[in-house]
């Protein structure tokens, strides 16, 4: 039976070891390399719409509002809310606090071709944390928006 | 039946403590400490047990934490389900020791939360934090698999002790 044990347990490690650095290499690989081209238009969606509820375009410095959101009467303003002015859009986010659904401000840079999720309500703000990104997506589950980017891979021939 | 209830509350605390320590960046995922409890419990009891557990663990949390039927909820129960049914194959298959099938359970519990994930949010980006997800599970399964050892020598013990 102890033999059994230890031949168990030398499988473990090998496993445990081989998996680690298997996984290892690919994490670090795909950090380096995944979304990492320059971003020409970002995405924001809402729920499991697969037609974003604004798009931001960096090349042209505008952004795109394509549809409102479904808002219950009890919300006084109609989402998402763009604000030029500070580069703000607002959504209401499926969290709730007290029944109450919170809003989700994401700022977008159009100099740096980055968004930030910077102010949302979510289990430890986790959302929030991403920081900025220039091609990673910002995904918050808890209120089911998430922020893609699509780059633009033209051939410049003429 | 009393010392299950007991793991059940422990396997509660474990899951709500997690939930409060953001390492992962998805917001929902877990590392899975919780199931510990599960694996124990499909060494010293049986799969069965280790399953009903599990998923009254992941029902009574999301209760108490008064988000039932959310994301969170989805990811969660996905994710310990299919663990659990991962564990509880690979320890049938008695291929693997212990700290083995806790990371194979690991990997599975990643697997099922990102599934879910995707599913939730209706996008394919979610498989984003994969990478990250996986290999954080590695030293996560052999944490939970090394105390689920530990606890198995002491139980032998005590149970050596008192028959």
């Amino acid at each position: 039976m102890d033999a059994k044990k230890s031949v168990q347990n030398k499988r473990d490690w090998i496993l445990a070891t081989l998996l680690f650095v298997l996984l290892g290499g690919l994490f670090i690989a795909f950090r380096l390399f995944a979304f990492a081209d320059e971003a020409s238009l970002a995405h924001v969606y809402y729920g499991n719409s697969d037609e974003p509820i604004v798009t931001i375009d960096f090349i042209n410095y505008r952004v795109i509002s394509n549809y409102d959101q479904n808002v219950p009467s009890e919300y006084d303003d109609i989402y998402p809310v763009i604000n030029e002015g500070q580069q703000t859009i607002t959504l209401l986010g499926d969290y709730e606090i007290n029944g109450e659904r919170q809003i989700v401000v994401i700022r977008y840079d159009y100099g740096r071709k980055s968004v930030e999720i910077i102010q949302e309500q979510s289990p430890n703000n986790i959302c929030s944390r991403e920081g900025e990104s220039t091609g990673w997506p910002l995904i918050c589950l808890p209120n089911r928006i998430r922020v893609e980017f699509e780059t633009n891979d033209e051939d410049f021939t003429v | 039946m009393t010392l299950l209830a007991n793991f059940l509350a422990i396997a509660i605390v474990l899951n709500i403590i997690e939930s409060a320590i953001p390492i992962i960046p998805v917001p929902g995922a877990k590392l899975g400490f919780a199931n510990v409890v599960t694996l124990i419990i499909i060494y010293v009891y049986s799969f069965k047990d280790g399953f009903a557990l599990t998923i009254l663990r992941v029902l009574l949390v999301a209760l108490l934490s008064g988000k039932l039927l959310g994301p969170i909820f989805y990811m969660s129960m996905s994710g310990a389900v299919i663990a659990t049914l991962a564990m509880g194959l690979f320890q049938k298959l008695n291929y693997f020791g212990i700290i083995g099938v806790s990371i194979l359970g690991s990997i599975f519990h990643c697997i099922g939360q990102i599934a879910a994930g995707i599913f939730v949010i209706g996008s394919i980006a979610v498989i984003a934090y994969l990478p990250v997800m996986l290999f954080l599970s590695i030293p996560a399964g052999v944490l939970t698999g090394i105390i689920a050892k530990r606890f198995l020598v002491i139980w032998q013990t005590w149970h050596n002790e008192t028959a």
